[in-house]
Order: structure tokens, then C-alpha cells, then sequence
């Protein structure tokens, strides 16, 4: 095989992996989306842009701590198995967390720990894998807005629709009580 | 071609034969023949135009566009891909020989598996931030650089991993990103081969100021237990440059096209001045410094890595040159570990640090004029300035001294470059 043909060779392998690598990404998604158990996570938003991924806002999520028992050893930066359930409001919870992979039907998904209080008993406070929400770049500062608004707004509640399976977690949508940020935004910007 | 022109007359007045007058015009024919295949201009444009391309569609994708439904977006997510890819074998297969079509496919190419990913983690709003998509990112185009032997993706990739240490260091968890000095290994074999192959390039030069830029932003990722430490580890960064600068295939090299010895020079003379407070010495005296924790910090491990590579640059340095031709800045990192263990103890460290500056400053002033040589008497001169500044903020001098201090240094600029001046005069005449 000369030099040519090895070069060209070697590039479809290189250009296989550049397709593959946000197909499976596409897959694994596409799979929890569809299949997965549907969370609700109470929120709270901000809304920072990246330069190469565009607008979103970033979910910090109300019910995002679980006591420990004093025998636990919990670090920052640690992986956690967060084990969830729904309370009788209809809002996700963390049941329990766990250094290695539950073997139970329980929903869960991979987690870092974000830190533990000092005061007694330990909280584990975690950071959500699920913490951006994209938005088109001409709704991104108005969903910040109106998603404040409702924070303040004891009679809305805000809420992230996450669909879990597997130990994954994808996030489907973020709602003000029953209407999407989306159609939210749109209907402000009509007014 | 002027010289095209004047032939005739140059053959009429017989100073070259009809036999010169064929090689000369045919020596520029194959000369013009051979620059057009590989005209620097058409590099250029076609850079230019790939990054511009490249960077449009990364931001076209960025707006996230509503009305397109998700599967819609997804297709369209490995469009750029796909047509990066299309042109990338088009060029493997019909234009390899063409450097403009090599380096523009391959940049278009970097930013579209940059532009695909973004957009799939935007529209599944897959998690994990800026830095494991740079990352992959990065991974995805490093061997782009050795089949499309392209060097503006070896720039682009530095300059990637550099964004991706810093996302990960710098902006994030703070963890220690160990995985961005993998990824600049995986550049270096290219950045060897280019400098083999063209010295002189206008890419080659670009490699050694963006890689020991790099190299600087990286380091301080390592900051986890004990800072204090980073002082020696960029001390040693910054001699291996200086004296990476100076070996035979750099220092031969101008000053601007030699990054690695002006960041190392301008980067040890900042350290050394932001080290002539006291600040940093009363910190070490006042609070008890971590030494039984050495194994587990980072910054030890790096401290001890830039030392010893400045170590071997020293040794090699001496071997070749004479004690006398060994500038004062080169074993200013092995001084400064000498300095921060005295510093546990005594105050007497900042005062031999002010000495040292001092020392650099006169040193420098005096090579400039052995040399004959402005710029290095002047850079000699702005240092001791630097230090007299620096002084300026110290309350604890009284004014008259620092009023001294600055009319002494003030009189030492002029009458250096009048003297040097003068000097190179009575040369010419």
C-alpha cells in the first residue's frame, strides 16, 4: 500500500470517529428520551451563553441534598449514584446515594457531589449532570426573565422534566407550572 | 522582473554573454513556475477563509434555531461534517500536493467536528460543559494534523487544548486537567517534524511563540494544596524557555521570531519583580508551610519537573559556552529555590532578591553595551526602573532615598544611550 493510499485509509478511520462520536452521543440520548421515566426537578435558572454551544440556561435544582449517616465518607468532585423518587407533590427526590451502582429497580443517574455541610447531621449537596437547558439566542435573556419572575411567584411552580433510565438522565424541557419556557417566551414576545 | 527587463541592455553592453542572459531567464521562469503552486498568498486566503467559514457556521449553529424541529436539527448537525470531510478526502485523494488546499480543508474540517458535536450536545442538552466537549473535540481533529500534514490545525489544536486546560483548571471544579499535557505530547511530533522540514517558516514560528504561551497558561492548573510552590515551578518554566531560546537552532533566530526566550526573559523578570514585595516572604514566615504534604501537591511534583528540565538546559548551556557568556538569567530558578527556603526562616530573602534584580539590570546594561547593542541596554535599564517603581510603593523607604533612587536611574538612562550613541558615532566616522 503506498503512502497515498494509507494516509486516505487512516483519514476514514479518523473521519468514521468523527461521525460515530456524536451519532452515539445522538443514540444514548434519543433512548433515555424516549424510554426513560419521566422526573419532575424543582429549579431555579441563570442565564450564562457559551461561545461555541449558544444560549442556555443553567438549572440549579431546589431538592438537591440528602443527609447522610455519620459513618459515610463523602469528598467534592466524587462521583455519587443518585437514587430518585417522587414525592406526593409529584416532584422528583433523592432517595438515597451510593459509591457503586444500585442494584435495585430504583431510578437513578450519575452525579457529582458538589460538597458536604459541616453542621450535624452531613448533607451531601449534589451538582445535577442535567444543568443546561439550550434555548435559541433570541429567547435566552426573556426566559431568564420570566423564569425569575416565577421564582418569585408563590402560585407558579418551576420545574425541569428530566426522563431517566440506566443510570442516565436527559432533559426534555423546563416548565412554568403546566406551559413550556419556550412557548413562555413566545408569548411574551408577542405581546 | 527589473532584471528581465535590463538584459537586452545588459547584453548589448556585453557584461553578460547571450549563454548567462538564457540561464538567468530560465532560472526565473521555473522560479515564478514553482511559486505559484505554492504561493504563501493563496496559503493565506485559504486559511483565512476556512477559519472565517469555519467559525460563521459554529455560530450559525449556536443560535439554536426553534423553528427546526429536533430530527431536522439533528440531520443538520453533520452537514458541515460531512462536506468538511467530502473535501478533506478530495484533497487526499487529487490535491495532497497542494499546500493551500491542505491546510484550508483540514481547518474547515476542525471546526465543522467542533461545530457537529456543539450542536448535538445543544440540542439533547447533553451535560458535561465546555470541557469534555473540547476535549473530545480536540481528540477527534489531532490526527487531522499528521494525515492532512497540516500545521494551521496543529495551531488550532494548541490553542484547543490550551482553552480546554484553562475550562477545566481555571473555570471549573479546579481539578488538575492531566489530560491537556497528553494532548500537547500528541502535537509534538509534528511540531518536530515542521521544524526539521522548514526552519524558517512563518508556521514554524508561529509553534514556538503559541507553544511556550501555552505551556505558561497550562502550569498554574496545577495549583491544588500548595501554591507557593507554582513560584518555583514557573521560575523553572521560564529559565527552560529562556535557555530553549538560546540553544544553537533557536538563537540564531530574530528576537521576535523567538518566543520562547522573550516570554522566558519577560516572564522571569515579572516574577522576580512581583517577588521583590514582601508579601509573598511575609506569608511564608508567618504560616507554617505544608512540607509532610509535598507528595500529594501537584504543584511539588511540577516544581520538581520545570527544575530539573532548566537543570539540563543549564548543563548544556555551560557545556557550550564560556562561564562569562552565560546570561544572569538563566540559573535565576536555581537562586530563587535557594531563596524560598531561606525565605521559611529569615527575612534576608526579599533583600538578595532586590540585590538580584538589581544584579540582572547592570548585567544586561553592560552586555548591551559590550555588544553594542540598544535594545538589551535599554531592557537592562527599564528593569532597574522596573525595580525603583516597585520600590516607589514601598512605604516603608523613606522619600528622600526613593527620590534619589529615581533621579540616579533617571541620569543612568540618558547618559547610557548618550554614551552608547556617542560611541557607535566615533565607529562610523
Amino acid at each position: 500500500m503506498n503512502t497515498k493510499k494509507i494516509a486516505l485509509f487512516t483519514f476514514l478511520l479518523v473521519a468514521l470517529a468523527q461521525v460515530y462520536v456524536p451519532a452515539s452521543m445522538i443514540l444514548n440520548q434519543e433512548k433515555v428520551w424516549r424510554t426513560g421515566k419521566e422526573y419532575k426537578f424543582k429549579t431555579a435558572p441563570i442565564d450564562p451563553s457559551d461561545p461555541f454551544q449558544g444560549k442556555y440556561i443553567t438549572l440549579s435544582f431546589a431538592e438537591n441534598r440528602i443527609k447522610i449517616p455519620k459513618n459515610e465518607n463523602w469528598l467534592p468532585g466524587e462521583f455519587a449514584y443518585v437514587s430518585v423518587i417522587t414525592d406526593s407533590a409529584g416532584f422528583a427526590k433523592i432517595k438515597a446515594i451510593s459509591k457503586k451502582e444500585p442494584a435495585t429497580n430504583a431510578d437513578y443517574f450519575k452525579a457529582t457531589v458538589s460538597y458536604v455541610t459541616e453542621d450535624e447531621p452531613n448533607q451531601v449537596i449534589i451538582d445535577f449532570p442535567f444543568d443546561r437547558y439550550y434555548l435559541e439566542e433570541s429567547k435566552a435573556a426573556d426566559a431568564e426573565q420570566l423564569y425569575r419572575q416565577a421564582q418569585n411567584d408563590t402560585t407558579q411552580t418551576a420545574y425541569a422534566l428530566v426522563s431517566i433510565k440506566n443510570g442516565r438522565a436527559v432533559i426534555k424541557d423546563v416548565l412554568v407550572g403546566e406551559t413550556t419556557i419556550r412557548e413562555l417566551v413566545k408569548a411574551h414576545q408577542k405581546k | 522582473m527589473r532584471i528581465l527587463k535590463d538584459l537586452p541592455e545588459l547584453l548589448q553592453a556585453e557584461v553578460i554573454t547571450p549563454d548567462t542572459a538564457d540561464k538567468i531567464r530560465d532560472y526565473y521562469k521555473s522560479k515564478s513556475r514553482s511559486s505559484t503552486s505554492t504561493n504563501p498568498l493563496f496559503i493565506v486566503f485559504g486559511i483565512l477563509g476556512a477559519l472565517l467559514i469555519g467559525l460563521g457556521i459554529i455560530l450559525i449553529m449556536a443560535h439554536n434555531w426553534d423553528e427546526l424541529s429536533r430530527s431536522t436539527k439533528t440531520i443538520l448537525s453533520f452537514l458541515p461534517l460531512l462536506i468538511g470531510q467530502g473535501i478533506c478526502a478530495y484533497v487526499l485523494i487529487k490535491k495532497q500536493d497542494s499546500r493551500a488546499w491542505r491546510e484550508s480543508g483540514s481547518a474547515f474540517l476542525f471546526f465543522a467536528v467542533g461545530a457537529s458535536i456543539a450542536l448535538v450536545s445543544q440540542i439533547y442538552n447533553i451535560p458535561g460543559g465546555s470541557g469534555t466537549f473540547l476535549f473530545t473535540w480536540m481528540l477527534l481533529c489531532l490526527p487531522l494534523v499528521y494525515i492532512l500534514k497540516s500545521s494551521i490545525t496543529s495551531l488550532l489544536y494548541i490553542s484547543g487544548s490550551t482553552y480546554y486546560a484553562t475550562q477545566i483548571g481555571y473555570w471549573s471544579n479546579f481539578t488538575v486537567p492531566y489530560l491537556y499535557w497528553l494532548l500537547l505530547i500528541g502535537v509534538l511530533p509534528h511540531y518536530y517534524q515542521l521544524y526539521q522540514l522548514k526552519p524558517n517558516s512563518n508556521f514554524t514560528t508561529f509553534h514556538h511563540w503559541l507553544a511556550p504561551v501555552s505551556l505558561t497558561i497550562a502550569l498554574g492548573t496545577v495549583a491544588q494544596k500548595a501554591d507557593e510552590l507554582l513560584f518555583i515551578a514557573y521560575f523553572g518554566l521560564f529559565s527552560s524557555f529562556y535557555m530553549f531560546g538560546d540553544l544553537k537552532f533557536l538563537a540564531p533566530h530574530k528576537l521576535r521570531n523567538n518566543g520562547y526566550k522573550v516570554i522566558g526573559t519577560l516572564g522571569t523578570m515579572a516574577l522576580l519583580l512581583v517577588l521583590s514585595f514582601n508579601w509573598l516572604w511575609d506569608d511564608l514566615q508567618s504560616r507554617p508551610f505544608p512540607f509532610n504534604q509535598l507528595a500529594k501537591a501537584p504543584e511539588f511534583y511540577a516544581s520538581v519537573i520545570t527544575s530539573l528540565v532548566a537543570t539540563g538546559l543549564l548543563y548544556f548551556s555551560f557545556k557550550n559556552k564560556p562561564l562569562s557568556r552565560i546570561q544572569p538569567l538563566a540559573p535565576g530558578f536555581l537562586f530563587f529555590i535557594f531563596l524560598f527556603v531561606l525565605g521559611h526562616f529569615s527575612p534576608a530573602a526579599v533583600v538578595l532578591i532586590n540585590v538580584y534584580i538589581l544584579l540582572i539590570g547592570v548585567l544586561t546594561v553592560k552586555s548591551g553595551v559590550r555588544q553594542n547593542h540598544l535594545g538589551l541596554l535599554n531592557l537592562g535599564l527599564l528593569l532597574i526602573t522596573a525595580l525603583v517603581v516597585c520600590r516607589f510603593f514601598d512605604t516603608d523607604l523613606s522619600f528622600v532615598i526613593r527620590g534619589i533612587l529615581f533621579v540616579l536611574v533617571g541620569l543612568g538612562f540618558f547618559m547610557a544611550n548618550y554614551w552608547l550613541l556617542q560611541k557607535r558615532k566615533t565607529h562610523e566616522y
